[in-house]
Formats: structure tokens, sequence, C-alpha cells
């Protein structure tokens, strides 16, 4: 197996559990801040537990950006001829319009060098780690097809939307057997709560532990001097009321799956893919921002937050909380209200009827406590 | 100083005191000073207690901070009092051909206030005299540029002033006053009206006299000789409004900073501008000098400002910048940052700030109530800002800090504070220069500085670029710190700093609108279009 991405979040989840498999795997990559491609890995194995898997893997420093992936013809030719199956996990999920030169590169330019890849390799199989949400913003079903709509949300989506387009084309005139595999927001294990990154779901909950420490410091050292003057205090049984109204356009519900169960069903779609299929692994069961502040409160002892739907009348006073928080929250707003419905004839055949678990309180214990534990990955 | 680099020069006097006191004890010879004819004849002039051969005294002024100059000890040191006194002693020093050296503060970047045979110290010639209705203040040679600015102040105006230390006529005399404010200030000529002398004959004149020597001209020459000595000098007074604040504009890159002090300094927006780096502002904002390394790397890496522009204007001025589109810190937050600086080092928040700035650089400083929440995070206090310093300078930075002005931007530009503190840990050698505001050539000539200093193993950081003459030049500032008192350091330097001014004559030739700070020594009365555009 040929796997790019595999120092990020879902590519390395799968290497892992691609080796535990048994399998033997090709990691194409680079190197950064003058760590070699072999050491990232090695280090992100370790946090895995895992030490002794040298033999399975092989890597090959390359350049997505450059004609046969920056190698010289015999190094190129080489890896097409140990090249089986491709899994292009490698990705910019930057939201940001500003960035959108540096996102189209990663997503959709490198595609012209690794497709071509894929071609001279004769590859059995190229599969695409895609996202659920390049279907547009407006839509109310996301079907398990290749759409085109111009009413993304951000840069990630329509850079993503884009590459899906390239890639079955491309596929299909060069007669390469391809599957798009689109995943909602991924968060932690769901057994254990450990997480390589902490971003998306994590997000909104670092920002508010990290308010509630600032105020709490100003409670605890300062006479709370500060807090008093925008009714924030700390009450009889220890719990921060920090005055947070979350303004959200409209009633919806956020769909996140765990990255083990990314993984499975991941493993399962390569294992009994149909040529083309388009798979979505989102969850039936939607958390609405409700639930998620209510298992906040009770975990990291925080009240007062409240989830509005509309917009705030022009002639509402923001506390500095609520305009920092308004401002932190603003990329992911539609995510957190979302009552788009995902599709899923191609994943249930594929994957056996396997299921994400609802989002409990104690799967958000799990991985929070574990995101504070290593410090929101500083610590990894 | 013991604010610009903790030092307690107190101690070392007290140490000197108990050394001789047990010198003598255990009887050690005292060596008196030789009167001799010389001697006398000074001290006619000037008085007794004004002149001394005594080289417990003379030794004080062998050396001054320039890497440049070797120590000297000086034969004579003399203090006049009057512009008179001096005329008869350069008329002595001229009858017994008899070298001599004016010294103001000792602070010459070229170390040209070192040298044999007499130093003639004009500390004592502090003379004040405002002209109000022609807008102008007569400083006599031993004024202090801090101690001018603020009389000034205290009438209601403004001078363009140097460093705090400088004496303004020497600073004059040496390559001319400039400072933040020569944004709209001017440079050299601009800022006087008139200046007195006393030639090399010991006769006066005066600038403004049809017979006196051109200085307002300028040549392109190294090391041209002084016109004499200025025993006064008419400084501009400058109006001043009660709207003006003090903000910082943070930038990603040189070139952005650029593109916006040239854009400010073409329209007419501000009245002080610079570009500094994260050394310089680092430098400046931490409590010791230990911790300043780590501030400049959370400016860099955590908040994302390599450079900030420091920009004071009056309210049209700061509102025009928000309405140009740039975020900023405002003297509130500034407030807030400067005493709250120690916090920083800890606040995990600055994650947050770090994603808010993913999608538009430093779009938290837009958020309303933001310096709210700034002020919560970072507790600003006297007591936090000192907690770091030692336990007996801790009084003096919790007295300071209770004050207004150190984070008063205006006060801080205004007396040239903010760069006070930048040899701090080191000293170091200004590599100045004058140019055009090119983007290409700047980075350029910072490339090479650079490696220059690299070349010789030389601690090195872009210093400050300050646009003048409507954006139509600027100068930039590029610093090679050194070790003083490690003299193979202080070799390699030297040797850094020539060869950064050799590359800058090339330049110079190449594009006939560069200028190497050299060449205006004792040229600083002249011209500014005479320096930048010939």
């Amino acid at each position: 197996m040929t796997l790019t991405g595999a120092t990020g979040f879902l590519g390395s989840h799968l290497m892992v559990s691609l080796l535990k498999d048994g399998f033997r795997i090709i990691v194409l990559g680079r190197s950064k801040k003058e760590e070699t491609l072999q050491n990232r890995i090695f280090r992100l194995l370790l946090w895995f537990g895992i030490k002794d898997s040298a033999d399975q893997l092989e890597f090959v420093e390359t350049d997505f950006l450059k004609p046969m992936l920056g190698l010289s013809a015999e190094d190129y030719k080489r890896l097409c001829t140990s090249t089986e199956q491709i899994i292009h996990c490698a990705s910019d999920t930057s939201f940001t319009e500003r960035k959108r030169d540096i996102v189209f590169k990663s997503n959709v330019k490198s595609l012209e060098s690794i497709l071509e890849f894929a071609k001279n390799a004769n590859a059995d199989y190229f599969h695409y780690i895609s996202t659920a949400y390049v279907a547009g913003a407006n839509v109310t079903v996301c079907k398990e097809c290749i759409s085109s709509p111009t009413d993304f949300l951000n840069i990630y989506e329509e850079s993503k939307a884009s590459a899906e387009k390239i890639i079955a084309a491309f596929c299909k005139e060069n007669s390469l057997p391809f599957t798009i595999i689109r995943p909602s927001i991924v968060y932690g294990d769901s057994r254990t709560g450990r997480s390589l990154r902490f971003i998306a779901l994590y997000f909104p909950i670092q920002s508010v532990t990290y308010i509630r420490d600032i105020y709490l410091n100003d409670i605890k050292n300062n006479n709370g001097k500060k807090s008093e003057k925008f009714g924030i205090y700390l009450d009889e049984e220890d719990y921060l009321f920090l005055p947070l109204r979350i303004y959200l356009p409209k009633a919806g519900a956020l769909n996140i799956i765990p990255v083990d169960y990314f993984v499975n069903a991941t493993v399962r779609i390569i294992t009994n893919a149909t040529p083309g299929g388009i798979y979505h692994l989102t969850n039936n069961f939607h958390t609405k921002l409700e639930d998620i502040a209510e298992y906040n409160e009770r975990l990291m002892k925080i009240k007062g937050v409240e989830i509005i739907y509309g917009r705030p009348a022009d002639n509402i006073l923001r506390n500095p909380v609520e305009e920092l928080f308004d401002r932190f929250i603003e990329p992911y707003r539609q995510y957190l209200s979302d009552s788009r419905v995902f599709e899923r004839v191609n994943t249930d055949l594929a994957t056996d009827n396997l299921y994400p678990p609802e989002f409990t309180y104690d799967i958000f214990k799990n991985c929070m406590e574990y995101a504070i534990s290593v410090n929101w990955g500083d610590a990894i | 100083m013991l604010f610009l680099n903790e030092m307690r020069p107190v101690k070392v006097m007290e140490a000197l005191k108990n050394h001789v006191e047990s010198y003598i004890k255990n009887g050690g010879k005292v060596k008196s000073a030789k009167q001799d004819i010389l001697l006398s004849e000074i001290k006619n002039i000037v008085g007794a207690e004004w002149a001394t051969n005594d080289e417990a005294i003379t030794i004080t002024y062998s050396h001054d901070l320039s890497p440049i100059s070797d120590p000297k000890i000086p034969d004579y040191m003399v203090m006049p009092d009057s512009k008179e006194e001096i005329a008869a002693l350069v008329k002595l020093f001229k009858k017994n051909n008899v070298t001599y050296t004016i010294r103001g503060n000792g602070q010459n970047l070229l170390g040209f206030a070192v040298n044999e045979g007499v130093i003639i110290d004009l500390n004592r010639m502090k003379t004040i005299e405002f002209d109000e209705k022609n807008w102008l203040v007569k400083a006599g040679p031993g004024v202090a540029a801090f101690d001018l600015q603020k009389k000034a102040r205290e009438r209601g105006y403004r001078i363009n002033a140097s460093e705090p230390a400088a004496l303004i006529c020497a600073n004059i005399m040496c390559s001319g006053i400039m400072s933040t404010f020569s944004t709209t200030y001017g440079i050299n000529a601009d800022n006087f009206i008139d200046a007195e002398f006393v030639d090399k004959n010991g006769a006066f004149f005066n600038l403004n006299d049809s017979f006196s020597p051109n200085l307002y001209s300028y040549k392109n020459l190294q090391h041209k000789n002084s016109p004499g000595i200025c025993v006064s000098a008419s400084i501009k007074l400058h109006p001043v409004t009660d709207d003006e604040s003090g903000i910082l504009v943070p930038f990603q890159t040189l070139d952005m900073a650029l593109d916006f002090i040239r854009d400010c300094a073409v329209r007419h927006i501000g009245l002080a501008m610079g570009i500094v780096g994260a050394e310089y502002i680092s430098t400046f904002l931490s409590p010791t000098k230990k911790t300043a390394s780590e501030i400049k790397n959370i400016f860099i890496d955590k908040l994302e400002i390599p450079f900030l522009v420091v920009v004071i204007g009056d309210k049209y001025a700061i509102r025009t910048i928000g309405e140009m589109g740039f975020p900023y810190f405002d003297q509130r937050l500034f407030k807030a940052l400067y005493p709250g600086l120690p916090s920083l080092k800890s606040a995990q928040w600055l994650e947050l700030i770090k994603r808010l700035s993913d999608d538009e650089p430093y779009s938290y400083l837009r958020i309303d109530n933001f310096a709210e929440l700034l002020e919560t995070a970072l507790s600003p206090s006297p007591e936090l800002y000192s907690q770091e310093i030692e336990p007996e300078l801790r009084s003096f930075f919790e007295k300071l800090f209770s004050g207004n002005e150190i984070t008063d931007l205006v006060w801080l530009n205004m007396y040239r504070i903010m760069s006070t503190r930048l040899g701090r840990k080191k000293p170091f050698l200004p590599v100045l220069i004058y140019l055009p505001i090119d983007n290409v050539l700047i980075n350029e000539l910072n490339d090479k500085f650079r490696l220059i200093a690299d070349k010789y193993n030389i601690e090195n950081d872009f210093g400050f670029i300050t646009p003048i003459d409507n954006g139509k030049r600027c100068i930039l500032e590029y610093d090679y710190f050194y070790d003083y008192n490690n003299p193979e350091e202080v070799g390699r330097v030297r040797l850094a700093g020539t060869e950064a001014y050799i590359m800058v004559d090339d330049y110079s030739v190449k594009t006939g609108t560069v200028k190497g700070h050299p060449y205006v020594l004792y040229q600083g009365f002249c011209r500014k279009e005479n320096l930048l555009y010939s």
C-alpha cells in the first residue's frame, strides 16, 4: 500500500491500522524542519506504541508539486514498480481564503503528479480521502456522487470538491479504479480519547478553557476586578459563571465521527471497494451544540453558555468573551448548526453496517481529558 | 542606568572607594598631579577647579563605547563655562600647538571623543533660553536632549531630540538630529534656526553670518574637518496638540511594513514613524536582559510579529490608519502589554490569538473590548513587571511603572527612550544609511549586513527604519552587537563595520541614492537636500 499524508491526523491512524493488519506500506512525504520523513513517522509510531514495524515500512521523500514526484527517473521507476494500491490522504485543511493559493496547490495542483504516478504505477486502486462537505452549503441531502456546487463554506471544501472531479475524470479516462472516501468532522479515539491533532471539535472547547483560566486567575489573584464588570463569578459549587451567548444561524447539529471509526470503515471500504465508489463516513447521530455545551459545563465546571438561534439584535451589548468567542467560531459556525443529511448507501454496503457511536458525555470526557493531559497537542 | 541595562554604577563607585581607602591604609603611595605652565594658563582662563591633569580624572575620559576607538588618556581635561572661555582656550592651544578634542557625553559612535592632548568637556554650559515668538530655544553645548525636551514640553512645545543623554549641540555637530519625529520634523538643517561657533583661531561666527563658512553644504567625504566648536544652537520649537497618541502597527514582513510607512509618509499621515524589529521591541519591553530573547521568540513565533511600525499622530492620523485597514495596538493595549509582559511567557491563550490570526493577521486587534481581555489576561502591574528583576532593583522599577510616562508611546518616542535599551545585552555598532524606501534595495542591504556579521561571527539584527522627507528617503539602521570586554570580539566588530560601510560605498556608487552615515560626520549642519540628493 502506498500512502500519502501519513504524518497527518487521519493518515497516521490509517497507517497504524494497516500496519497492524500486516500491510507493507510505502510512505510518501517530506522532511520538515530538518527532520526526515522517516524520523517523523518513527516519532509518530512511538506515540501509537509501535516500535517494531520498520520492516513493513519504506520511506520515499517526494515533492508532489514536481514531475515524477520530484524523484530521479530510477527512483521513480522503482516506486512505480513497487506500488499496488494508493491511498491519498495528504491535504491542507486550512479554511482561510488568505491561503487559497497554498491550499489549491496542496490539494489540487499536486494531483497532476500524484495521478500521473498512479497511472504509471498501473495502480490497482486509487483511494482518495476527501470530505463529506463537498456538496455545498445549501443542499439538503448529500449524495454519494460527484456534484458541482458553488456554495462552499470555505476554500478547503472548494479545493476538495475540485480534487474529486479531477480524480474521477482522470481515473475514468485512464481506466484506473478509484474510490472517494468522505469523512465528516473527525475527533479522537472514542474508546481511549487519544488523538494526535486537536482541531475542529476541540477548538471551541480549548478556547473556552483558556478563557475560563484567564477569569479564574483574575478572580483568584486580582479579586475578580475585571470579571465582576462582566458578570463573571465563581459560584458556591466552584463553577465559573461565564456569560457566553453563542449565536447560530439556524437549528441543526454537528456531524462528528471518531478516528477509530474512520480507520475501521476506511479499511473495510478499501477491502470491499467498488470502482468509482463514493463513501460518506458520517454519523447518523447528530450532536447538537447544546449537548456539547452541557458536557462542557459538567467537565470544565463552566456555567452560563447559552445557544441562541438567529442573529444578535443590533442593540445587544456583547461582553469581551463573547466578542472573542464569536470571532473564533466564525469559520465553524455553519458546521455547528448543520442540517444536511448524508447518503450512506455505498458506505453501509462496503462497511457491513459499521456505524460511528453517538457522541456521549463519556466520549467527550475521554477526549477532552486526553487533550488537556497533552496540553492540546503541545506535549506530544 | 538601572533602566537601560540593570548596571549599578553606585556599587562600582563604592567598591572603588573601598579599594582606595584600603590602598592608603596599607601604606600605598598617592601619585600627585604635576603642575605645569600650560595647566596654569588653562586654569587662569577657567578657574583652578575646572581644569586638571590628574590621571585619576583624565583616565575617565580615556574611553567611550565606540568599538572603533582605542583608549587614550588625555593630558589635560578642562571644563569651560562660556564661549569666551572656549575662545581663549582655543587661542592658547593654538599658540602652544596643543591638540584638543571636544567632548559632549562621550558616546561618539565613531570614537572621536577620545584623544590625547586636551579634552574640552562642555558639560558646564547648560544655558537654555526660549524665544517663543520666534519658535526657537537657544541651548548651550552642555545641554542634553532630554533636559531640553523637558523644558520645551513644560512650555507646551516639542523639539526633535536625539538620544536623551546626547548633548544637543554635539549631536548636531556630529551627524545631525534624527528620531522617529524626523518623519515630519526632518533631519540636519531642518532642526535649527542658527548656531554659534568658535573657529580654530578662537574667533566667533554665527551660522547666519554672511561671512561664515557654508555649513549648509554637504561634501561626500569621510571625516571632514570640524568647522569649529559649536557653543550654542537655536533649535526649532514645534507645536503640540492635546490629542496625540501612539500606536504599534504589526506586520508579518518587512516589505509590508515598508509599504505602510511609505504610504503614510507620502500622504503626510502621522507625526513620527519607525519600523522596528522583534529584537528592538523585545529588548525594550523585557523586564530583564535574560528574558528579552524569550519575549522576542513570543513576538515572532506566537504573535507572528517580526516587525512593528511605531506611529505617533493626532486623532485624525490614528483614525486614518484604522480606516486604511491596519489593525494596531493602541495606547491602552500598550499600557496592558508592557507592564503585563511577564504573563505572556506562560500564556497558553496565545494559541487562540495565533489561530485567530490564521484567518486574518492580527484580527484579534479588531475585536471590540480586546483591551479588556488583554488587561484581564495579563494582569499588568508595576509589581508583576518587577517580579523577575533582582530584589534590590525592584522598588526602582515599581516606582517607574507606577507613573504614566514609561507606558506612554508619545513620551517614549519624544524623549527617544525606546531606543535606549537596545544595547542592554551588549553594546552595538550601528550601521546607519540614508536611502530610498525601495523594498528590494533594503532587503538586499539587510541580507548583506547580516552576511557580513555572520562571516565575523557577530551577533546582529535589523535596527529600525524611519521615513524622511515625505517618504522620498529613509534612515536604516542595522546593528552589530559585541562584547565590550572581549578585545577579540571588538576586533571582529571593527572589521565587520568596515566591511559593511565598504559595501554601502559600493551601493552608493551603483545606485547614486545610498549614503553611509560616516560621511555625515561633522556635517550635521548641512541641508538634508544636499545630503540626500547630491
